[in-house]
This record gives structure tokens, C-alpha cells and sequence, in this order.
């Protein structure tokens, strides 16, 4: 009787590369209400984005009148990765609102 | 969702729209920033979406939700969310038959769906005698995930892929170019399924038999297949880009298999890419760009003229990104026999690529604006009809390469960031290495 040939086998490396451990982080506090806030309104370059956005403005307005608008709209599809030139302009907008409600539109 | 994390960081509460399909994408971003617990408003709208009723339903469904992220209190997770502990498998995975590897590997995600060469101690060491460095040498951390892009790691994707040791020094180069510039990680992951081309140009194409003639991006040639198949699985494996977690690409793209070539240089008439972009002519290099289409015409006519009305006629207004001709040598040596070199060509391309009168009315839709996705739009452009600008983001709309073989057939390709180009770094045993491996090239039998 012959013996049966063994199937070869491989001992193989991974190929998922290792990464260092982010620092986590928490998210900032929530507001107390909307009524009074000064809400900010991020718009990427997607078009879907800018409908959805005017569509919230006019949300705000209906349901909570005291409560002021101001919008950014990006140039690209992430201004905090995309867009350094305007890192000053986005961060003093940011500085003038409350919260922030942002549309992918992707 | 980068842009949330951003705010989040600044101290502002924020809540963002996403796409219900998206929820694992969008998490996962999040994630690789450090913030596994951000908030989000799952919505029903289709991506790129301009059906204003389907917006309107879909917002006023989910605006109380939107209220709520903004207001609820946080968690104890929520402020100060725990480390789950990354998945970092060990170095020596698995041991198994060839089936049971390939079944493993396709199983845990790691492959494109083709079967792969088990990636064993020797052979990954045989693939690093293809460069100098040691194998824990750091080449680049790589978006989003920052997976560190070591020459180990490196050589293990390109032996599943199964590259030859030479491909090596393109590899690397390549990496370099993918960290380049942050646009290349959203290209990959982008809905559009923009897919990287790569363009080799320098001695090193033929040391490694980088095809740049006949049928240069058809299937055939190892250098080919498996320079590109590595690159994508190192988008996978070491970027972190995987297909519907953060790859959201809609339609695919069969690109992202394989899609690589070499300039025809020895035809040209012109300059190759290379050098246009600066570097000297026996200088190897890689060029990365991330088209999402490619197209092939005949064109009107063969000579000049007839390519260049081709060129002009064919591209449509819906078009974005980058837009690049692929000429074989005997169109560009048409064009040049006219005495038109490549910038000429370009700016002609610029100049008379334009929206037609009339055109948007006659499709029915709003003519008030050009339609621009994704291209800059310059206020107070010289031609409002233009559809090819430059622009400060894109000086050099329109490239040109020339590669395959000798015939009329023609090609445009568009969509993402223009090129970068990468010069390629050879181990001081290259002539050597490259004698070892230069032989191994099909031959096919006559019938």
C-alpha cells in the first residue's frame, strides 16, 4: 500500500499592517436647548449636502425662532483635512457658534 | 466625518447627516481619529442626491433626532469612551494548505477576491532582497488608519499579489506616493470608485518588463497584474480601505484590480511624464493618479486635426477632476509631425473644450450656471463655458501620456487629483537583482 502524499502547507505572515493606539476622545458637552443658541450650519462640496442644510435652516426657523444661523460651506469634502488655508477662517467660525450641524451628502 | 471630529474637538457639540448606508463608514472614520462614540444622524438620502422632495421627507423624518444629538446629555462612554483593543493579529497568522490560506485570508478580508501566493517567511524574505532597507523600516504610516507601511509589511502584500522581488523599489515609491497627498486616501474610499493608475516611467520599465505597448493595461504581463494588485491590497491591508465598510465606491471600478503601464518612451515623440514633472529622463519614477473612468474612441481622423477635434468633441460636460489623453505613439507622432508638442496640445485642449450653446437647454435642464462637480469654478473666468480650468488646486488640468501600440484607437481618462510623481530608489545590487529576474516573461505557443 502506498502512502498517501501529504498536501503541502504554509506557515504564513499577516499581512494587516500594525498601528499605534489613537488617543481617544470624549465628545464636547451638549447643550442645554436650541431656543437662543447661535447654531452653525457646515456645508461640504457635495450637492445633496447644501439641500439638506437649507432644508434644516428652514426646520430651525419654523420650530425654534430664537435661534440664529450662520453657514460655512467648504470648498472640498473636508475643510479640516483639505482645506489649511482656511484653518483661521473656519476656526473664527467655529468660535462664533453654539453647535454645529453638518451635512455629508454622500 | 473628519470635519465633525474637528468641531467636536473644539468644543462644540455636533450633529451630521449620514447617509444610513454609510453608518459603518462613518464610524470607522471616526474611530481611526480617536472618536469611537461621535453622534450622527442617519438619514435616508441617496449619496449625491438633488431630488429636493426625497430631501425635504427625508430631513423633516429625522430633524427631531438631529435636535436630540445636539441636546441629550452624554454618557459616562460618551465622555470618556474606553480603548477596545485594535486588531493587530499576530505576525505568523495561520498554517494551513493552499486552499485553507487562500479560504482564511479571503475570509478575514485581506485579499481582492482572486486567490493569492501564501505569503510564508521565505517567501516574503526572497520578495525583501528586492530592496535595501531592513524589514522593519518605516516607509510611511498611510491613511486613515495610519497601518505602518514597513518594507515586511510591504513585501508580504506583494507576495500575495505576486510580484517579483524586483517590483520592490516601485512599491515603495508607490507607498511614498500614496501618503503624498491626503486627497489619495479619500480617492479610494470616495463613492465615485476612483481607481489608481499607475504610470512607471525610466530604465526601470524595462529592467522589470513593465509593459508600455500593445494591450499595456490588458492582463498578461506579471509586472503589470501584480504592481497594481499589490498596491490594492495594501490599500486594504495597511491603509485600512475596505469595500462598503470604508470603501463606499457605488458602481466599483475594475481598475482597482490592476491598472498600470508604462509610458511608451522609445516612441514618443515627446517628453515623458517624468520629465515634464521635473525629473531627468534616465530617472525612474511612479506617477499616481486616481481615475474613475477610462474611455476609448476612434477618432474622426488620424491626423492632427482629427485627434484633436476627437479629444475636444468628447468631453462632456458632467465630467470632474482630472482629464488625461492617452495617445498611442502613432497618434502623438501625428500630432507631432504637425509640429504640435504637448503643451500646445494642452492649451488647445483647454481653449476649445466647452460647453456648447444651447446645450443644457436642450437637455431639458437649468442653463444659469455651468454645471461644475468637483471642478473648481473660477468667478469671472475668461470663457464661462469653459470645461477644463485652471485653476491654483489644478494648474495642469490636462495630461498626456502616451503608451500601448501602434494604431489609431485613442483614450481619455478623468476624475480625481492630478498626478504626483514619485522618483524610484534602487538597491545597490539592482544590475545583479535584475539579471536574476529579467528572463522570466511569457511564451506563448504559435497555433
Amino acid at each position: 500500500m502506498s502512502a498517501e502524499k501529504a498536501t503541502p502547507t504554509y506557515e504564513v505572515l499577516s499581512p494587516w499592517a500594525e498601528a499605534d493606539p489613537v488617543q481617544l476622545k470624549g465628545l464636547s458637552p451638549r447643550l442645554d436647548k436650541l431656543d437662543g443658541k447661535k447654531i452653525g450650519l457646515l456645508c461640504n462640496n457635495k450637492r445633496a449636502a447644501t439641500l439638506i442644510l437649507d432644508v434644516t435652516e428652514k426646520l430651525i426657523n419654523e420650530k425654534f425662532p430664537s435661534v440664529s444661523i450662520t453657514k460655512f460651506f467648504a470648498r472640498s469634502f473636508s475643510v479640516s483635512s483639505l482645506e489649511k488655508d482656511r484653518e483661521g477662517e473656519f476656526n473664527d467660525w467655529l468660535k462664533g457658534v453654539d453647535a454645529v450641524i453638518a451635512a455629508v451628502g454622500d | 466625518m473628519y470635519d465633525a471630529i474637528y468641531i467636536e474637538g473644539k468644543g462644540k457639540p455636533t450633529a451630521t447627516y449620514v447617509f444610513e448606508h454609510f453608518h459603518n463608514d462613518a464610524m470607522s472614520a471616526a474611530s481611526s481619529k480617536g472618536m469611537p462614540v461621535i453622534r450622527i444622524v442617519p438619514e435616508t438620502i441617496v449619496s449625491e442626491s438633488t431630488v429636493v422632495e426625497d430631501i425635504v421627507a427625508a430631513v423633516k423624518a429625522v430633524f427631531n433626532n438631529v435636535v436630540a444629538v445636539l441636546t441629550k446629555p452624554l454618557t459616562d462612554e460618551e465622555k470618556a469612551p474606553k480603548r477596545r483593543e485594535a486588531e493587530n493579529p499576530t505576525r505568523l497568522i495561520f498554517k494551513g494548505t493552499l486552499a485553507e490560506v487562500n479560504q482564511f485570508f479571503y475570509q478575514r478580508g485581506w485579499t481582492d477576491g482572486l486567490p493569492i501566493i501564501p505569503p510564508t517567511e521565505e517567501a516574503v524574505a526572497e520578495m525583501m532582497t528586492g530592496t535595501d532597507f531592513p524589514a522593519d523600516h518605516l516607509v510611511e504610516k498611510l491613511e486613515p488608519r495610519l497601518g505602518k507601511a514597513t518594507i515586511e509589511k510591504i513585501a508580504i502584500n506583494a507576495v500575495m499579489a505576486g510580484c517579483l522581488p524586483t517590483y520592490m523599489p516601485l512599491l515603495i515609491a508607490g507607498v511614498h506616493a500614496l501618503a503624498s497627498n491626503p486627497v489619495c486616501g479619500m480617492m479610494a474610499a470616495s463613492t465615485g470608485s476612483f481607481a489608481p493608475f499607475w504610470l512607471i516611467n525610466g530604465p526601470i520599465a524595462k529592467d522589470i518588463n513593465v509593459r508600455s505597448t500593445y494591450g499595456a493595461t490588458s492582463p498578461g504581463d506579471i509586472a503589470n497584474a501584480s504592481i497594481g494588485r499589490a498596491m490594492g491590497l495594501i490599500t486594504k491591508n495597511i491603509r485600512g480601505i475596505r469595500k462598503q465598510i470604508e470603501d463606499m465606491g457605488v458602481l466599483g471600478n475594475p481598475g482597482k484590480y490592476s491598472f498600470v503601464a508604462a509610458e511608451n518612451e522609445e516612441n514618443s515623440p515627446w517628453e515623458p511624464l517624468h520629465v515634464e514633472r521635473g525629473f531627468k529622463k534616465e530617472d525612474s519614477a511612479i506617477s499616481l493618479m486616481f481615475p474613475q473612468s477610462f474611455q476609448q474612441m476612434m477618432p474622426f481622423g488620424t491626423d492632427a486635426k482629427g485627434i484633436l477635434a476627437t479629444v475636444v468633441g468628447s468631453i462632456v460636460p458632467a465630467r470632474m477632476g482630472m482629464f488625461a489623453v492617452l495617445l498611442t505613439p502613432t497618434n502623438a507622432g501625428s500630432l507631432a509631425k504637425d509640429g504640435w508638442r504637448k503643451k500646445a496640445v494642452k492649451d488647445f485642449i483647454v481653449k476649445n473644450a466647452v460647453v456648447p450653446d444651447g446645450y443644457y437647454k436642450r437637455l431639458g435642464l437649468d442653463d444659469s450656471k455651468p454645471f461644475d462637480r468637483g471642478n473648481v469654478v473660477i468667478t469671472g473666468a475668461a470663457n464661462k463655458n469653459a470645461i477644463l480650468v485652471p485653476s491654483p488646486r489644478d494648474p495642469d488640468p490636462v495630461q498626456i501620456f502616451v503608451f500601448g501600440g501602434f494604431g489609431s484607437w485613442m483614450g481619455l481618462m478623468q476624475g480625481g487629483p492630478n498626478p504626483v510623481t514619485i522618483k524610484v530608489e534602487l538597491p545597490k545590487n539592482w544590475a545583479q537583482l535584475v539579471k536574476k529576474y529579467k528572463n522570466i516573461v511569457p511564451n506563448y505557443l504559435r497555433y
